[in-house]
């Protein structure tokens, strides 16, 4: 063993500890305030493009104890998990089908890899058409957005189960049935749950980008309110409000499918 | 009774990228009766695997045909077990899940299921880790649960392709003392490829040498060694002298394929 723990601060790929790595964290986010705090405070940017850090605070709890802004939050993030829930239910099954099935690969690939590209953003004007300016619209917005990602991601992770796997359930009697129940699934769900993670997050900026278009609720809608007022403070605690949830929904995420899949920490 | 038969089997790659086919087994022939324990022993690359992998159903025959009970092989099945080169343990399931993978396919209730699998737990010396990950065994450890989970769902034959193969030699030796062990004692219908001399006399009845690529049965030599065999037997002069055979026969092939290479 060669120990360099003495001459250098870190080397490839060596881990921290969980303490380290918290520290390490936090430091950054007091590092981002502190700048703000020296570009704001020390007059190096106006008022009108920036609020300072104790503006914002301030701004935000009046928005949430006057202006019922934890309404809008429910609002959002109800679209969100709705919009996602309803992609991951349509689009995990197909990606499975595509995945182990090589002829709907071939029949729906490239749709979807064409869909793929088709920048969500885009179709609000053509839902608000279809769908009008209620719930529907923003659900949908979500759900193209993240629909075809998921199916596409799913079905290479599916496809690529390891070969010698599968072999082996053949050989122990395996039924077609049984290699996707048994086989394909299980080795591919906790993949198929960092990709649900991943899109998760996308479908956060999606649902905002729906809430600046024609919306009366939610934080998008709150964000563009304050943009006519210009009310930097607001619009910055709505970003960061937004970031928090997103970082939440992400530890969770991340918790659970430490949870669900024990075997792959072991 | 089981009768396991190869027929004029052989097998060539497609050509591919312009490379030339890759001619990996001459038609072969070999018939292998009940409770037969016989080792395949040939040098690497020499189609081993690709025999092996035909009479799982994992891999068709260019020409020719394998029967097991005068039924043709078509594809895989639980009456063939195997036992694969490289890990293959379920990462998600348990040791007992492992082994109990064919029973519950085979739609055997959960109480049954574990007693099975608990039985054979046992009988390769695995008590003590039902509840273990994969992840969590070491390599001689996942290989006895592979072996024990091949076992359990009672295959006329057990296909082994190297199976300790990756393993050191102390912990090869108490291996191949238990999978001898087991056969002693249950009796099954064994195909055994190997490219360790020692190994190929030490476990089998019957000895088949194949020559370097194109692979093709070079060589059929008896064991006659008495069961039970003990590790000790592998310093009698019976066997030494069996493995002074088998070893001039391989040096021919292995020289071969140095050659060509
Ligand atoms: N899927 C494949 N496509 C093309 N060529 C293959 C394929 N599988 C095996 N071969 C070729 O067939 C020959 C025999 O391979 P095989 O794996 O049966 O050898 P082996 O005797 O098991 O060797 P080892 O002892 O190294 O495992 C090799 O030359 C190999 O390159
Ligand atoms: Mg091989």
């Amino acid at each position: 063993m060669i120990d360099h723990s003495d001459r250098l601060l870190m080397r490839p790929l060596d881990s921290v500890t969980s303490k380290q790595r918290v520290a390490y964290g936090l430091a950054f986010f007091v590092l981002f305030v502190a700048l703000w705090s020296w570009a704001t405070f020390g007059g190096h940017v106006s008022k009108t493009f920036l609020a300072n850090p104790l503006t914002m605070v301030q701004e935000g709890y009046d928005l949430l104890a006057k202006q019922g802004f934890l309404f809008d939050i429910g609002m959002t993030i109800w679209r969100v998990v709705g919009g996602f829930a309803l992609a991951a239910i349509i689009a995990v099954p197909l990606g499975v089908l595509m995945g182990a099935y090589k002829p709907v690969e071939a029949f729906l690939e490239p749709f979807v890899s064409f869909a793929r590209y088709l920048p969500a953003s885009a179709f609000i004007p053509l839902l608000i058409l279809w769908a009008g300016i209620g719930e529907l619209q923003k659900l949908l917005v979500i759900f193209i957005g993240s629909v075809f990602q998921v199916i596409l991601m799913v079905a290479v992770t599916v496809g690529a189960t390891r070969r010698d796997l599968v072999e082996a359930a053949y050989t122990l009697g395996a039924s077609d049935r049984g290699i996707i129940r048994r086989v394909l699934l299980p080795s591919s769900a906790p993949e198929i749950a960092e990709i649900l993670r991943l899109v998760l997050g996308w479908a956060w900026t999606y649902v905002i980008v729906a809430e600046l278009i024609g919306s009366s609720s939610g934080i998008g809608h709150m964000i563009t309110d304050s943009q006519a007022l210009l009310n930097t403070g607001q619009i910055i605690f709505g970003i960061i409000v937004i970031g928090l949830i997103g970082l939440l929904s992400d530890f969770m995420f991340k918790a659970f499918n430490a949870w669900l899949f024990p075997w792959r920490l072991a | 009774m089981t009768t396991l038969r190869i027929e004029q089997v052989s097998r060539t790659f497609p050509a591919r990228h312009g490379n030339a086919p890759t001619r990996a087994l001459e038609p072969t022939d070999l018939i292998i009766g009940n409770n037969d324990f016989v080792t395949i022993l040939g040098p690497s690359g020499c189609g081993k695997s690709t025999l092996l992998r035909i009479v799982a159903g994992l891999d068709r025959p260019t020409s020719g045909r394998v029967t097991l009970d005068g039924r043709e092989v078509t594809g895989p099945g639980a009456d063939r077990g195997m036992v694969f080169q490289s890990y293959t343990l379920f990462p998600w399931l348990t040791v007992r899940e492992n082994i109990a993978f064919g029973l519950r396919e085979r739609g055997v209730p959960e109480g049954e299921r574990n007693k099975v699998a608990d039985a054979f737990i046992r009988q390769v010396g695995l008590s003590g880790f039902e509840n273990h990950w994969p992840k969590q065994l070491s390599g001689g450890m996942q290989q006895r649960t592979a072996i024990a989970r091949a076992l359990a769902n009672d295959p006329k034959i057990l296909l082994l392709d190297e199976p300790f193969g990756a393993l050191d030699n102390q912990t090869r030796a108490l291996m191949q003392e238990m999978l001898l062990g087991i056969w002693e004692r249950d009796q099954k219908t064994v195909l055994f490829v190997t490219h360790d001399i020692e190994e190929a006399i030490f476990l089998g009845s019957r000895v088949i040498v194949m020559s370097a690529r194109p692979g093709r049965i070079k060589a059929e030599i008896n064991v006659d060694l008495p069961h039970p065999r003990s590790y000790k037997i592998k310093t009698t002069p019976e066997f030494v002298q069996l493995k002074e055979r088998l070893v001039e026969e391989i040096r021919t092939e292995a020289l071969k394929v140095a050659e060509h290479a």
